[in-house]
């Protein structure tokens, strides 16, 4: 008798087919992940997306499995399924809850739906140590600031148009990258000190980004230096980035900010959060990098938490997608 | 007493502290013998110094704009007095008078006094709607009264919109700061603050945007279904 849980997680909501396996006393056990690359110049395409996780999906899930860490790490050992029902591409998602289902009927384990977005800040939380931190949460999904009360993890402020990983990857696409851009975007940046003007939109505390790019294009079509206009960009976005989460920390007296999702990886960006939580006393922890992106094991530590507090899918066929569905509608009946 | 070093131009006038935000910092002082409000925008280290400078004296700008256009309006907001954009800095008149907030968490409020404070709230709301501006602040901390004048304070989130949704975000905003702030009087005050709002706009857009408002509570709501 084990004694405490552990739960399979699957994550598929975008680009990375991931599955892993986390326990209540020792946290992550595997990560185990196989992430679609779309060709150069492109972004995800939805059915390929999907096309390339059904064909990694069962090795994945052995992955998953087998890089045990303990003894009798196999299917019938775990406690309970965890999928990512969203939100996400419908036809990569399917995928996720497709494999969920399958080991779920095959094992008799209780199916756990867990909010991708809210994936993200519990597995912060669990690797950083944050307890109930203001939580920056930046992917090529979301861009939100959010801090949790009365039950759920509630949006202070957020982008009215692009993320800022869509702002990153469609800068990278439009010379010929393929996505995920950011870190060569932060490579190119790091060679220049030139700043262009871009335009800066803060409205209260939401941000918008569409502008900055349409610019940034245009500057580059115009003959600007690529190195000058990522330069550019980075700064722009994440001045914008870095002022409405200050004025979020200043709203709620934060001690500490977690900062979780891809672009989370990005030095530059966590160098400005910083300098801006010191004039407010507060703290920044930042998720580690081989954890920042979309991975099985945001899913499996939400589910396990989501289980635990004795959320499951009572029906297999509860076991939907749903493409769109706001972090802030979800229950966390795991933290008072 | 410290000194605003940074309002060179104003003769370095020795100002107080009144309050440190997350944007500017707000003092205390005079110009030219009057009782003034100094409102400087603070350099922010992690933004690059050009865009920084650009960035505050650019609000600086457009917070004068908004009080102007207030003004304009027919909404009290205090006269301006200085405007430096280099500096970031603003400098307007000391409204005298109670904040609102002060006056509703008193003793001894009778109802006709809510009634009225409620509905020159309201009127001066929806004059600012009615010109397309949206405070965007609207506590009961911004709002100073003196005698029978209401004025408004603070248009640092000020900004244009013809947007119903906005003008319904600025309601919601006093609401919940009512029902947080100043639950025993919230309910009347509400009603004369919407009969105001109303009797300025009329009551096809004043229902439409109480209407929003409700939509915003639902959605509202429904996210805190426990």
């Amino acid at each position: 008798m084990r004694g405490h849980l552990k739960v399979l997680g699957i994550e598929s909501t975008a680009h990375t087919f991931s599955a892993s396996l986390v326990t209540e006393r020792d946290g992550v056990l595997t990560n185990a992940k196989d992430v679609y690359m779309p060709p150069e110049g492109s972004g995800i395409h939805p059915a390929e997306a999907a096309e390339h996780h059904l064909s990694v999906a069962v090795r994945v899930v052995h992955e998953a499995l087998e890089r045990r860490s303990e003894r009798g790490s196999d299917i019938d050992d775990i406690d309970a399924v965890a999928y990512s029902m969203g939100p996400g591409l419908g036809p990569c998602l399917r995928v996720g809850a497709v494999t969920a289902r399958t080991l779920s009927l095959s094992t008799g384990k209780p199916l756990v739906a867990v909010n991708h977005a809210v994936g993200h800040i519990e597995l912060g939380c669990l690797l950083t140590g944050a307890k109930t931190p203001l939580v920056l949460l930046i992917s090529g999904g979301h861009t939100m600031v959010v801090a949790h009360s009365n039950g759920i993890w509630r949006v202070l402020g957020e982008t009215l148009d692009l993320t800022l990983g869509q702002l990153l990857d469609q800068m990278g696409r439009y010379v010929g990258f393929a996505s995920p851009c950011g870190r060569k975007i932060e490579e190119a940046a790091a060679k220049s000190s030139r700043y262009l003007k871009l335009p800066y939109t803060v409205k209260g505390n939401d941000v918008s980004f569409s502008g900055v790019l349409t610019a940034a294009k245009k500057l580059v079509e115009g003959g600007a230096s690529f190195e000058d206009v990522c330069y550019s960009l980075q700064e722009t976005a994440f001045a914008i980035t870095t002022e409405v989460t200050e004025r979020a920390l200043a709203f709620t007296g934060a001690r500490e900010l977690l900062v979780v999702g891809g672009v989370a990886a990005n030095r530059r960006l966590s160098d400005m959060l910083e300098i801006m939580v010191t004039r407010h006393k507060a703290t920044v922890k930042v998720v580690p990098p081989q954890f920042s992106g979309d991975c099985g094991a945001q899913i499996a530590w939400t589910g396990l938490l989501a289980f635990r507090a004795g959320e499951f899918l009572p029906r297999v066929s509860d076991s939907v997608v749903r493409q769109s569905w706001r972090l802030d509608t979800v229950r966390t009946p795991w933290r008072s | 007493m410290e000194e605003l070093g940074d309002a060179k131009e104003t003769g370095r006038q020795r100002v107080k502290l009144l309050y440190r935000g997350a944007e500017a910092d707000v003092f205390r002082g005079e110009w030219c013998g009057k009782p003034a409000v100094y409102k400087l925008r603070k350099p922010l280290l992690y933004r690059l110094p050009d865009l920084d400078k650009l960035i505050r004296s650019q609000r600086t700008v457009h917070e004068a704009q908004m009080i102007h256009q207030s003004k304009l309006a027919g909404v009290s907001a205090p006269h301006l007095y200085y405007l430096s954009p280099p500096e970031a800095l603003l400098v307007m008149e000391y409204l005298e008078g109670e904040r609102l907030k002060t006056l509703l968490l008193g003793a001894g409020l009778t109802r006709e006094r809510v009634a009225a404070l409620g509905d020159a709230f309201g009127r001066s709301i929806a004059r600012l709607h009615a010109a397309g501006i949206m405070h965007g602040d609207l506590t009961t901390s911004n709002v100073i009264i003196n005698d029978d004048v209401l004025s408004l304070i603070d248009f640092g989130l000020a900004i244009h919109t013809q947007r119903l949704e906005d003008q319904a975000v600025d309601l919601r905003l006093i609401k919940e700061t009512l029902t947080g702030a100043h639950n025993a009087v919230s309910k009347p005050f509400m009603q004369s603050l919407l009969s105001g709002y109303a009797s300025v706009l009329g009551s096809a857009r004043a229902e439409a945007a109480t209407k929003k408002l409700a939509e915003i509570e639902r959605r509202g709501r429904y996210a805190r279904v426990e």
